[in-house]
């Protein structure tokens, strides 16, 4: 459920096909350098009505989705 | 000319002298206090005991409002958050990289905290922690730069946030000064025309590079590193782009190339292997000058320069 919702607003962002992008993805292989993170998390803490501390850790489409599943949770 | 950030940080003109690594010492950022705007400390890449040095021999020199520079990339960073907030500077500015996970320390110190950001995404995020205003740096600057130009980003920056906006990069004289406040910010940051002041303790040779230079005098190199640098064209620039090029050089060995070279640059004045980083504006940089006299002239010519533009309106 998280994992569609992130996939569609970084396809949006991008202008990528969804279905290209999985939970493996790297942020870096789907073209954010770290300034286009810094809007990704953004975008999601709006979406999802949360805080999100950015931080190096973050860095393929999985490892945002299982944060902001803990902070959804 | 008092603005909003005079009265924020205690000082008399709205104008910081930048941080810029093994450049900014206590000598220069003493003198631009003393002269009634910010002086600020690099920390750089130094550790925390040469950084506490540079702050008692800043105080011992002047009672006004100083700032130190914390470099987020540093392998020092953690424990110079830390000697700021012990040492209650009044405020911190940062840079090359994201400073939010300190800011609730530095603000509970009662430290003014100032990021230079080089989008609105980095503003409105520092911003939401917390930050007394914003510094948005251009990428005409010296040193490691952003992507955007200052003629496109302060304006944008100011309508990202609700802050004081700090305007720097090809600021050099009084009409950069007078453009900044037109794009919406309240205070410039300068570097490279505080290369130049009399009590900058750089070598010689800089000093001597940067009266020198042109309009074209320099470059950027490191883009394929993911941080570039603006300096001065030299033989290290230029060996270091060739480098860049070559497809079998690893990142590693690019950065241990770069490694050391503005040191070599600012304490040796190494024109073979050293690094001078400098902004587009150097060729505007013409004279050796005490930084107060900097100060007054910068803000006498941009006055100038609105009572001139003000009869152009009907």
């Amino acid at each position: 459920m998280t994992l569609e919702k992130v996939t569609n607003l970084i396809a949006e962002k991008k202008e990528l096909n969804p279905a290209e992008i999985t939970a493996a993805s790297t942020l870096e292989s789907l073209g954010f350098d770290s300034l286009d993170t810094v809007e990704l998390i953004m975008a999601f803490e709006e979406e999802f009505g949360i805080t999100i501390e950015a931080d190096e850790t973050l860095q393929t489409v999985g490892d945002l989705v299982s944060l902001i599943n803990s902070l959804t949770a | 000319m008092k603005t909003i950030l005079c009265e924020l940080l205690g000082i008399e003109y709205p104008i910081f002298q930048g941080g810029m690594a093994w450049v900014s010492d206590y000598s220069l950022a003493a003198a631009v206090s003393e002269a009634g705007g910010l002086g600020i400390i690099s920390a750089g890449s130094a550790p925390a005991d040469y950084v506490r040095e540079q702050i008692r021999q800043t105080r011992a020199r002047t009672n006004k409002p100083f700032g130190v520079n914390i470099m987020m990339m540093s392998p020092f960073v953690e424990e110079i958050a830390a000697l700021v907030a012990e040492e209650k500077v009044p405020v911190v500015t940062t840079g090359a990289g994201l400073p939010t996970k300190y800011m609730k320390a530095w603000l509970a110190a009662g430290i003014k905290v100032i990021p230079v950001v080089p989008s609105t995404g980095v503003a409105k995020l520092v911003q939401r922690a917390g930050a007394t205003a914003v510094i948005a740096e251009g990428g005409e600057s010296g040193g490691h730069i952003g992507e955007l130009n200052t003629m496109a980003l302060v304006p944008q920056v100011c309508d990202a946030v609700q802050l004081p906006v700090i305007a720097a990069g090809g600021i050099g004289d009084g009409r950069g000064v007078a453009a900044a406040f037109m794009l919406g910010a309240c205070g410039v940051q300068l570097g490279t025309r505080f290369l130049v002041a009399k009590e900058c303790t750089i070598h010689e040779i800089y000093k001597k590079k940067i009266l020198a230079a042109g309009d074209i005098a320099t470059m950027t190199t490191g883009r394929r590193l993911g941080h570039p640098v603006r300096a001065l064209k030299s033989p290290f620039t230029h060996q270091f782009l060739k480098n860049e090029m070559q497809s079998d050089m690893s990142l590693e060995e690019l950065e241990a190339f770069g490694a050391g070279a503005l040191r070599r640059a600012v304490k040796e004045g190494d024109e073979k292997n050293g690094c001078f980083m400098a902004g587009q504006i150097s060729g505007l940089v013409n004279k050796e000058q005490p930084a107060k006299e900097i100060i007054e002239e910068l803000f006498a010519e941009a006055a100038a320069r609105f009572k001139e533009a003000a009869t152009w309106v009907k």
